[in-house]
């Protein structure tokens, strides 16, 4: 009810028109610090006047500026983050306060946390002075949302204030100005997603966490006396995924299979040729073609072929992208890679970095962004080459768009960062560079040999231009010489081997196969897929490996085998990834805000009162790992 | 008997004999043809043409053990390489493309396959050209009711195909090299002919031929094999 008329129709957006005379003081406010600092550097000119807001964190950064076609006195300062939370009303608020299920259509309301009260006085003493509020909030959908949190504490205080929001995605001179020169209206249906998020997150985290809690502690009070027993409809699915793998290892049956090997020693090389069947199961059917092959050992090559063979360079970079190679080539944890890329956002360095896109939009000038990295010693002589490539840069294209920020790139050179923070930026950079170059070029032979009806074949590998593999080492491609080869020579194998093998299980998942299997099943968004990792691994449900992998907890096996047992998809990824198609449909208008929250209310509540009803099996799949159950009386169980 | 009864049963062994290959003892005929025509209610009532496709309906659904009448070569089975020629009809107990891990074949089978289990994080694999997919090898357990020995499928065979009915009767022909028990067959060898055991198509289902191959325990599945369960998504 705080957020109506939060969207101005068409006879308020007139009064905003006429009433623009009167703009003389504008507050604007960016999600963070370091952001609001950035972009009053650029809108001043580097000339804020910098003062103290209430909140120590967030100062107020106050400049000269034209806009709505006149000067205007700028205030610009920032929250941190969301500034308000969702909680259940008082009566609701304790843990014991109330039958668990009763959760899920307690009253809840907007607060706000005691860390963030300065920074809202600040926002209410500060728009008294203005006329008119901007929101520079991130353009995202958490952004959205947080930008309407300020709307709502600016009107309360200034009901006649008027709204605009900036759109810009990344912090750089001409963005800013951009931004500056069309602002909008905020999205309230964008916002209206992540309240609806908020809510059933709340509804289902809190009702599910008190349950399993209070239950399993009273149940196994040895190993879990004080421990939070968290449920999260995000979390859940991505424990399942990790307890899946697992499971998979553990019921893998390994088998011999059978090939033939065939070794051709010219020189001081050895060429190995391949079995086209490439592995048999039977040994006796392997046998009786390896005793067919050495009956008459000499091989004739069928074909030689000689083809061009690309290596592609990659893709426009997003977010799961760059988590994923982060983690894999970096070795730095999504969380922290994510934590960095803000980082670097912020103080300007790279664009935003929570994006879907990999297609870079065509009115993004990319010469001037590959000009700057020339400086560099270490990739500007590359970065050189690119802009005196024909064309220019010439960025290879994915195919999807989030409509609201371009592929991760950089948006100025620097050569001073360090640790971390240096190595994600030098990826950041490399990478657009190598997307923006050329593919490496080679020239691939594939040479067929036939002995004695079996096919064998071997390949050589000729790199003939480099090109992006110039700048990026994150790929390896190497020469593979190999003798030449005339079509219908025959020679004699120097070994022709009969050798065997095992089949092996899957491995553990990575941080970067956990993103790619939630980004498959729509557990979470690209912001939020570090988060949900991070949650799993500090409840403890899983551990990683010496080699970075996910391994389940005891408790975490216990907890996705109780629910699997009960029958509900609990651990699977389609409950939540249903509620996560909804979202977006809210957020494009789509659909209306209230029924997708009532019919995802509905929807867990009727998992949760079964759950509560079958919850002895949560019992029964914890024992094996914590110990035997204690049994808990009739009466007693009702209340939990 | 009746002579006129034996003519028939001679005139249809020889007719199983010179159009189908298929040799059988002439005692097994005579009561198949006596319980043909007691079933057709008398015995004039079925005329040779009939009787001859009804006996021949009745031989492709018999275990050719029941028979005892051996059609292949002596010693073929322990022969460290040799040939067969001519036509030699056969009963597949039971078969298994061993081109493959048995057991993604038995989570295919289940159900249980899990597209989840082949995710990684790799973006960009490539499969090379000359890593081509591997070409199905069935390995098929054959007898002739005395004498059991296997056959690969040594070029591939479009006619045969895993869902074969376990007991169904295979024709070979041509020539056959035969190594090491194994014959090698290829798609100008084999006529499928057709038929089932119905205790084979229940012991030798593939779901139950995959768990002998890893060591499981067999599961019982009447049912399953008319309806295996609906596949469904492990994820
Ligand atoms: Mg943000």
């Amino acid at each position: 009810a705080a957020q109506s008329g939060r969207c101005p129709d068409t006879p308020q957006e007139t009064e905003m028109i006429r009433s623009r005379g009167q703009i003389k003081k504008v507050l604007c406010v960016a999600e963070k610090n370091d952001a609001a600092k950035g972009i009053s550097e650029i809108m001043s000119g580097g000339r804020a006047r910098r003062r103290e807001g209430m909140s120590k964190f967030n100062k107020i950064y106050e400049y000269e500026y034209h806009l709505f076609g006149q000067n205007v006195t700028v205030t610009m300062t920032s929250v941190s983050g969301h500034l308000l939370g969702l909680e259940f009303k008082a009566p609701f608020q304790k843990w014991h306060s109330c039958n668990p299920v009763l959760l899920f259509d307690a009253e809840v309301e907007k607060y706000c946390p005691d860390n963030m009260t300065q920074i809202k006085r600040t926002l209410e003493k500060e728009v008294r002075q203005c006329q008119a509020l901007v929101v520079w909030t991130d353009c995202d959908r958490e952004g959205e949302n947080i930008g309407f949190e300020i709307i709502d504490v600016c009107k309360a205080v200034k009901p006649n204030l008027q709204v605009f929001r900036a759109k810009f995605s990344e912090i750089t001179p001409n963005s800013i100005r951009r931004a500056c020169e069309t602002l909008m209206e905020p999205d309230a249906n964008i916002s209206d997603a992540v309240d609806v998020r908020q809510e059933l997150d709340l509804r289902i985290g809190a009702s599910f966490t008190r349950f399993q809690t209070l239950r399993l502690q009273k149940i196994f009070p040895e190993s879990l006396a004080n421990q939070l027993i968290s449920y999260g409809s995000c979390q859940f699915p991505t424990l399942g995924f990790v307890v899946e793998r697992f499971k998979a290892i553990q019921a893998f049956i390994p088998e011999t299979f059978y090939k033939i090997k065939v070794l051709h020693e010219v020189e001081e090389d050895t060429v190995e040729f391949s079995w086209k069947r490439n592995r048999l199961f039977s040994h006796t059917a392997c046998l009786v073609l390896y005793q067919i092959c050495m009956e008459d050992p000499i091989a004739t090559v069928t074909s030689v072929t000689s083809k061009p063979k690309s290596k592609w360079r990659p893709l426009p970079l997003d977010t799961v992208e760059l988590e994923k190679l982060a983690s894999r080539k970096l070795k730095i944890s999504a969380k922290e890679t994510m934590k960095i890329a803000e980082k670097l956002y912020t103080q300007g360095f790279i664009s935003y970095p929570r994006t879907e896109t990999n297609i870079f939009p065509a009115n993004l000038s990319l010469g001037p962004l590959v000009e700057q990295q020339t400086q560099s010693p270490a990739w500007g002589t590359f970065a050189q080459r690119v802009l005196d490539q024909p064309g220019g840069p010439n960025p290879r294209q994915g195919k999807n768009s989030d409509q609201a920020h371009p592929p991760i790139h950089p948006t100025k050179y620097t050569g001073t960062l360090q640790g971390n923070e240096g190595r994600v930026y030098e990826f950041i950079v490399r990478h657009f560079l190598a997307c923006v170059s050329q593919d490496a070029l080679g020239q691939e032979t594939v040479v067929d040999i036939d002995i004695a009806q079996e096919k064998f074949s071997t390949s050589g590998l000729m790199i003939i231009a480099r090109n992006y593999l110039d700048v990026y080492p994150y790929d390896k491609w190497n020469t593979k010489l190999i003798p030449v080869y005339e079509q219908d020579s025959q020679f004699q194998p120097s070994a022709i081997e009969m050798v065997d093998g095992q089949t092996s299980p899957p491995q553990l998942l990575t941080e970067a196969d956990l993103i790619s299997l939630m980004e498959k099943h729509g557990i979470g968004t690209d912001a939020t897929h570090a988060e949900h990792i991070e949650t799993i691994k500090s409840r403890m449900y899983v551990g990683l490996t010496a080699d970075q992998r996910f391994l389940p907890g005891e408790l975490g096996m216990g907890l996705v085998e109780g629910y699997n047992s009960m029958g509900y998809e609990m651990s699977k990824p389609n409950l939540r990834a249903e509620l996560e198609a909804d979202l977006k449909l809210v957020s494009e208008g789509r659909k209306d805000k209230r029924n997708v929250l009532q019919h995802h209310i509905q929807k867990y509540k009727t998992v949760f009162i079964e759950s509560v009803r079958k919850a002895k099996k949560l019992d029964e799949a914890l024992s094996p790992y914590l110990g035997a159950a204690q049994e808990i009386a009739e009466e007693q169980e009702h209340d939990i | 008997m009746a002579p006129e009864i034996q003519v028939m049963v001679r005139t249809t062994q020889a007719w199983l004999q010179s159009s189908q290959h298929v040799q059988v003892p002439f005692a097994w005929l005579e009561a198949c043809m006596e319980w043909l025509q007691e079933e057709a209610g008398g015995a004039a009532r079925l005329s040779q043409q009939q009787i001859n496709r009804q006996v021949l309906d009745q031989w492709l659904l018999t275990d050719l053990r029941d028979l005892d009448h051996p059609v292949l070569p002596e010693g073929l089975a322990q022969a460290q390489k040799t040939e067969l020629n001519g036509v030699f009809c056969v009963q597949v107990d039971s078969l298994l493309d061993v081109s493959q891990p048995a057991y993604g074949q038995l989570q295919k089978w289940r159900g249980t396959d899990c597209a989840n289990d082949d995710v990684s994080a790799v973006t960009q694999y490539t499969q090379r050209p000359w890593e081509a997919r591997p070409t199905r090898m069935l390995v098929l357990q054959v007898t002739d009711g005395v004498q059991s020995l296997e056959a690969m499928e040594y070029q591939p065979i479009p006619a045969l195909t895993p869902a074969l009915r376990p007991g169904a009767k295979l024709q070979l022909q041509g020539q056959i090299v035969c190594r090491l028990g194994m014959l090698l067959l290829g798609p100008s060898n084999i006529k499928i002919l057709g038929g089932e055991v119905e205790d084979l198509v229940d012991r030798n289902s593939q779901g139950r031929v995959l768990c002998r191959t890893l060591g499981l325990p067999e599961e019982q599945q009447q049912e399953e094999e008319e309806a295996p369960p609906a596949p469904q998504q492990g994820n």
